[in-house]
């Protein structure tokens, strides 16, 4: 009996590492996500975005933002794969929470959507900040567009925007037709930092400045350097999402319809919810998630895998690529996967063909340079995960046995010996026999 | 001037010329293999200088094979010539022998490091 209990508490310790991860790619469902708000009343006011999330799975933790019993992780372990914070006003999180423990959420690979709005507290701005996002300074500026509002609106600072990054893996295959409503603060983006990515731009008109005040000087964020809603993903894989406006995953803009100024569609649902939908997909993992089985490389004809190569040798390559689809692992499909044949630089780069089925093959034939190569396969794509994948194998030159027996440019030295030889024996014939 | 420096030119040659046929036959036979085998080794470096040296082992062996047999040659030469004072005791063919067998040992080298 106590043997039967002590190995239960074994195993379920061996188990319990498992049950923790943020997306990992063996146990990528059960999905907890932590929701913070300043305003329990957020909770019915968005409760269209929140339904969603919870019809796809996701186990969601309402809290408030200041609840002294707030904690991401207990003992050592997370208790959530994903963080929702949704409370622009607060500046300090109750419990064990501040802009650190949330940073190092995010550098564990789980993700995270943060959401300001009309008043960004510092807290908020230095959470942004820590992922590359600059909210404006001025605490009081929101996004103003005189030619791109939505009618319905008196001043201005309803925006309808539509220009949307254009990429099927972030924002789904179906376009967004409507324009996506956006009322709040503008943010920028370093343009050196590639890891982050604007995914609804403000039109060139827009510019962030208090709309109660008159403007004393020129407003410093301007036009499509504006970024209303920014994604950034991390070097880990961990996905953040950084709104500039709490109103447009409301149940409200969800609803309403848009009609933009001076453009005479008008359309009966905003763009809002198809746009909040497929972000969220995105950013929890449901979409462009890639995962790479082993690397096989083997001569041509064999199917083992040598511990060398020689020069000129014929291989063939493949690699099996699988996409997350939210439920299973799919294969996946693209024509732009590269492999390297590397030693310092690539001396072989080949695009792969692939079989529909997930399977990427090429072949080709190793260079007449020897050392230790490569096999690299380095893939960054917008909005998916980055594939960084090498085997090491080494490359020798040719036995001194398989060269061709005769080699031809030898074959005058061969001919120059052997009439020598001639040469030798005709002279001592002569030289002994001459009269 | 220069018309003095080239019959000078001629007279050095014809006087050459004049002296060289006097040597004996033999040594004549061996001249023109020392010639035949230097030739040859030409022939090969102008060769190796046009596609590059790659095996360079049948190059050098080839070039060997040339170079050496014309030493050997003319070693033999030095024994041979009965105005060198130096070997007046060696039989000529003693040395003759002796070229037979280093000219042996070479070839056999050569063939080895051809390749």
């Amino acid at each position: 009996m106590m043997n039967l209990s002590r190995s239960v508490a074994l195993i379920s310790l061996f188990l319990l590492p498992l049950l923790s991860f943020s997306f990992s790619v063996d146990n990528p469902t059960d999905r907890r996500v932590l929701v913070l708000l300043d305003d329990l009343s957020l909770k019915s006011s968005h409760s269209i975005f929140f339904s969603t999330l919870k019809s796809r799975g996701f186990d969601l933790d309402f809290k408030l933002a200041d609840d002294s019993k707030l904690a991401l992780q207990r003992y050592g372990q997370y208790l959530y794969d994903g963080l929702i914070i949704f409370a622009p006003s607060t500046e300090r999180f109750g419990g064990a929470l501040d802009s650190k423990s949330i940073a190092d959420f995010v550098d564990s690979g789980r993700d995270l959507i943060l959401s300001a709005d009309t008043s960004a507290s510092d807290l908020i701005r230095g959470i942004a900040l820590e992922c590359g996002v600059d909210f404006d300074e001025d605490s009081s500026a929101m996004v103003i567009d005189h030619s791109s509002f939505s009618l319905s609106d008196g001043d201005h600072t309803l925006i309808a925007a539509d220009d949307l990054v254009k990429s099927d893996v972030i924002l789904g295959k179906t376009k967004i037709e409507a324009p996506v409503l956006f009322r709040g603060v503008a943010h920028s983006l370093n343009p050196t930092n590639n890891l982050v990515l604007k995914v609804l731009s403000a039109s060139p008109s827009a510019y962030s400045a208090n709309p109660s005040s008159k403007l004393s000087s020129p407003p410093q964020l301007t036009g499509s350097a504006i970024s209303l809603v920014s994604v950034m993903q991390a070097r880990n894989n961990a996905r953040v999402v950084i709104s500039g406006s709490l109103q447009l995953f409301s149940d409200r803009l969800f609803r309403s319809g848009v009609q933009k100024a001076g453009s005479p569609n008008k359309y009966e649902k905003s763009g809002n919810e198809q746009f909040a939908t497929e972000l969220s997909k995105w950013v929890f993992h449901e979409r462009g998630h890639l995962k790479a089985g082993s690397l096989v490389h083997h001569r041509v004809g064999e199917t083992d895998e040598p511990a060398i190569y020689r020069i000129k040798d014929d291989l063939e390559f493949s690699v099996e690529i699988l996409e997350w689809s939210g439920r299973s692992w799919e294969p996946y499909v693209a024509d732009d996967l590269q492999v390297q044949f590397y030693m310092m630089s690539p001396y072989v780069l080949k695009t792969l063909s692939t079989d529909k089925k997930g399977m990427f093959h090429t072949s080709f034939k190793v260079p007449d340079v020897y050392g230790v190569f490569q096999f690299k396969v380095e893939y960054e794509k917008l909005g998916y995960t980055t594939l960084s994948l090498s085997k090491q194998i080494p490359v020798r030159p040719y036995r001194h046995n398989e060269y061709e027996r005769f080699i031809p440019t030898a074959y005058p030295y061969y001919g120059a010996c052997f009439t020598t030889m001639a040469g030798f024996f005709v002279f001592s014939f002569v030289y002994l026999y001459h009269k | 001037m220069v018309k003095s420096t080239s019959k000078d030119a001629q007279d050095l040659f014809r006087s050459l010329h004049s002296a060289y046929s006097a040597t004996p036959t033999n040594l004549k036979i061996i001249d023109m293999y020392v010639v035949f085998a230097v030739f040859t080794a030409l022939i090969q470096v102008a060769y190796m200088a046009l596609v590059g040296s790659f095996p360079f082992n049948s190059f050098l062996s080839g070039v060997l094979s040339c170079v050496g047999t014309a030493v050997l040659a003319v070693c033999l030469r030095i024994q041979v010539n009965k105005e060198n004072k130096e070997f007046k005791d060696l039989a000529p063919e003693l040395a003759f022998a002796d070229f037979v067998l280093c000219n042996l040992v070479l070839h056999l080298v050569i063939i080895n490091f051809l390749g």
